[in-house]
């Protein structure tokens, strides 16, 4: 056990990135009271475990990874049998709004509510969502979110890829549902 | 390089995942291409869009608290 100012001054850097595990934790599981279990559970094992922590890496990138195998382990079992994506084929949302015509893009963007996309963030298989959270919301790089995820790059880039379709297609869908885009006959 | 050659680099670019010389391929094309320039903007915007929305969730002050009496 490491000595208690030590001790304390690995929790104190551990509590900056509180907000990071929330915010991970809370799009995995949908609840905040399973999201504050979760990441407790994860600070305290980062504490038991924190010998394994080499100081001056990214601790947030290891604190994420400690909550995010808790939440497969707890929530998905132990084998990661997501929902894999359909197959959009190339979904682009600025092409298609080019094709509607719905110039300028941007301004598609502008009009679309914050809880819509994270309605859509929160559709997304969690294979796929994690790397969301980790990339765009967190600004983790691929290398990171690799280490983070226990995956080759690669693996990072075809899930962000496919991911970013699927979150484009229900943006595009919720923006022509709602009257945002009209669509030309 | 191409447009195509751009977009197939665009959400690379907008990540700053791309080395010097890509980068620089890509923000040259850009500079001189306005319907890629605009494409670009579009994606960068809608990076933001989606971190913004999403980042505004923060862990609840007593479960802080809470989470520092545990730990320490």
């Amino acid at each position: 056990m490491a000595e208690p100012a030590a001790q304390t001054a690995f929790a104190e850097e551990a509590l900056t990135h509180l907000d990071t595990l929330y915010r991970g934790a809370l799009r995995l599981t949908h609840d905040s009271d399973q999201a504050q279990d979760l990441v407790q559970e994860a600070y305290l094992r980062a504490l038991r475990y924190q010998h394994s922590y080499q100081a001056g890496t990214n601790m947030r990138a290891w604190l994420f990874a400690i909550m995010r195998n808790l939440f497969w382990d707890r929530f998905k079992g132990s084998r990661k049998d997501d929902v894999s994506l359909d197959d959009l084929g190339e979904f682009v949302l600025y092409d298609k709004l080019k094709d509607e015509g719905a110039r300028p893009e941007a301004d598609v963007l502008d009009k679309i509510a914050a809880s819509e996309v994270v309605a859509a963030v929160d559709k997304l298989p969690p294979l796929h969502r994690e790397v969301v959270l980790l990339v765009d919301v967190e600004g983790f790089s691929y290398k990171d979110a690799a280490d983070t995820l226990g995956v080759p790059i690669g693996t990072v880039m075809s899930r962000l890829h496919r991911a970013r379709q699927q979150l484009q297609k229900s943006l595009y869908d919720y923006a022509v549902e709602s009257g945002i885009v009209r669509l030309t006959a | 390089m191409r447009c195509e050659e751009c977009s197939d680099k665009l959400d690379r670019y907008v990540d700053r995942e791309l080395n010097d010389t890509e980068a620089l391929q890509v923000q040259l094309h850009i500079e001189g291409c306005p319907d890629c320039m605009d494409h670009y903007e579009f994606q960068d915007h809608l990076k933001r869009l989606v971190k913004h929305s999403c980042d505004c969730d923060t862990a609840p002050k007593a479960f802080r608290e809470k989470l520092r009496q545990i730990l320490s």
